[in-house]
């Protein structure tokens, strides 16, 4: 007489058929925490790329133009005019050097190659000047300097960002998906084994929503348990990558922002709703058709 | 409360089954309902329990026509109506008393809310020391009996048996012809449906007889 008030014991259910949907939720929320991760990550990693190249610019008159100082001189006057520039300030020839080190190694005859000469421009951030006019009026005082805003590297930082990004949602979606359909087959193939009871459940009075609510129940617990196994897992993958701090200290970034036990959190809620409703429509669905 | 006009049924594409059926039952009668093996007694009472729908003419039920119930309301409609089948079809994995409870748990009702309206239904089927004992454990008169509790757990106002008493011996029938006995007189409509004409004719109440898919007859009168 105990289980005569629990709904949840008038339809049996499989175990076995259970567990399999639990692995394949497991497998679909760690791979939802992975392509999460990968988005949210590219895209702050993007920004801290692009916002430290906003708000910069550099000049650059090559080694091979005559008459050097005088040129960078009149570029130094033109960027100072320029609506937008903040400073402009020209390297000295040890700060080129060092800028080269990486390429050429330290080495003391730097001096005699030929290194160009560059400005590095300060940009006001909010309204940075369009740097084809600006290469316009360098190019009118035949400075031949050649203005660089950093826009193509900031355009493909971004365009890559918004790939991962992009790619990630795609991954998301096929996991949401797979979980729907997991669920939906699992729960047709229930109601086949258990049509009889589910009939005279029909017979006894039941509304579709109340055999819906059954398995609704049944199925938002088994994903909820499935996404937190995966939620888990990919916690623990992270942890181990974490390790590897190499990776972290190259790309500054990449480590997980403080909200991420909430985009988990999100993830387990998620596979469980995604569950609830896929089950709520395969019974609906089932009991009409059979109707 | 149950009115047949000119009613006409076949499965699918199938034969008639049933045609040109008239019929009324008042509220609180008892109506036999006989005829040979295959003469459509089932059918008759699958569109009354609303799990088939008539292929021509008119059905009404408590006043509406059945063929304009949504699914909703057949679910509404059936916790009116109790149905006991001669093969009692419990849920075995349920104890007596759960399956006694079914109709009062699908309709949203609370365990500490039935649970002793269901100990008094297993009562009066003369089962009460059989709650928590599952159907395979069961006798074939003690299912039923069992089936019987749950048709009438809910108050429906309506009673349909489909040959309660085929599969049972002759003592327990008798045990199950008085139970139905006793709900009418408690004012349940019962419509019963057996071919041993036999042993419904000792019970002085009115029987139809189907044959050739209409009511061929009808005789014995209220007592
Ligand atoms: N589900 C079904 N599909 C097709 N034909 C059926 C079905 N059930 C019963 N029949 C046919 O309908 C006729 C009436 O059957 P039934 O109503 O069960 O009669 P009874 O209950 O009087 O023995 C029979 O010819 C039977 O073969
Ligand atoms: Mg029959």
């Amino acid at each position: 007489m105990s289980a005569g008030g629990r709904k949840s014991g008038l339809i049996p259910f499989e175990a076995a058929s259970g567990f399999l949907m639990l692995l394949i939720v497991a497998a679909m929320s760690f791979l939802a925490c992975f392509a999460l991760a990968g988005s949210l990550g590219t895209t702050r990693v993007a920004n801290s790329w692009t916002d430290g190249l906003a708000g910069a610019a550099t000049v650059r008159i090559s080694a091979g133009e005559e008459d050097r100082a005088r040129r960078v001189s009149l570029a130094l006057d033109i960027l100072r005019e320029t609506p937008g520039v903040l400073d402009a300030r020209p390297l000295s020839e040890a700060d080129v050097a060092q800028l080269l080190t990486p390429w050429f190694g330290s080495t003391p005859q730097i001096g005699e190659l030929p290194t160009p000469s560059i400005i590095t421009v300060k940009l006001d951030p909010d309204m940075e000047p369009d740097p084809e006019i600006v290469q316009a009026r360098l190019d009118g005082a035949s400075s031949g300097a050649v203005y660089d805003d950093h826009g193509r590297w900031r355009n493909r930082a971004a365009s890559a960002a918004r790939a991962v990004g992009g790619l990630s949602l795609w991954a998301l979606g096929f996991a949401v998906l797979a979980i729907a359909a997991v669920v939906y087959l699992v729960v047709s193939i229930a109601m086949a084994a258990h049509k009889n009871t589910i009939s005279a459940l029909r017979l006894a009075g039941a509304e579709d929503r109340f055999v819906a609510g059954v398995y609704q129940k049944r199925f938002f617990w088994l994903g909820l348990l499935g996404g937190l196994l995966g939620a888990v897992l990919a916690l623990v993958a992270f942890l181990g990558m974490d390790a590897l701090s190499s990776v972290t200290s190259a790309l500054p970034g990449i480590e997980p922002p403080a909200y991420w036990p909430f985009v988990m959190g999100a993830v387990v809620l998620s596979a469980g709703l995604v569950a609830l409703l896929s089950a709520r429509v395969a019974v609906l669905t089932t009991l009409r058709r059979r109707a | 409360m149950i009115l047949f006009e000119n009613v006409g049924f076949r499965y699918g594409r199938g034969p008639e089954v049933l045609q040109g059926l008239n019929l009324e039952i008042p509220a609180g009668s008892f109506q036999f309902l006989t005829g040979a093996s295959g003469a459509g007694k089932s059918s008759l009472l699958k569109m009354l329990y609303l799990d088939e729908k008539p292929t021509s003419g008119r059905i009404s039920l408590f006043g509406r026509d059945v063929t304009t119930l949504t699914r909703d309301e057949i679910a509404w409609f059936r916790r009116r109506i109790g149905v006991v089948f001669q093969d009692f079809r419990l849920l075995d994995h349920l104890t007596a008393a759960e399956n006694v409870a079914l109709p009062l748990t699908v309709a949203g009702a609370r365990e500490s809310a039935y649970r002793d309206n269901v100990a008094e239904m297993l009562q009066w089927v003369g089962l009460g020391d059989k709650m928590s004992v599952r159907p395979p454990e069961l006798s074939g008169g003690e299912k039923q009996r069992v089936a019987i509790a749950r048709a009438v757990v809910a108050s429906p106002d309506i009673i349909l048996a489909d040959e309660p008493t085929g599969s049972v011996d002759p003592e327990m029938a008798e045990r199950i012809m008085s139970l139905f006995m006793e709900m009418n007189r408690l004012g349940k409509t019962i419509l019963f449906a057996s071919h041993d004409l036999a042993m419904i004719e000792r019970f002085k109440m009115p029987i139809m007889s189907l044959h050739d898919g209409t009511i061929s007859a009808t005789a014995g009168a209220r007592a």
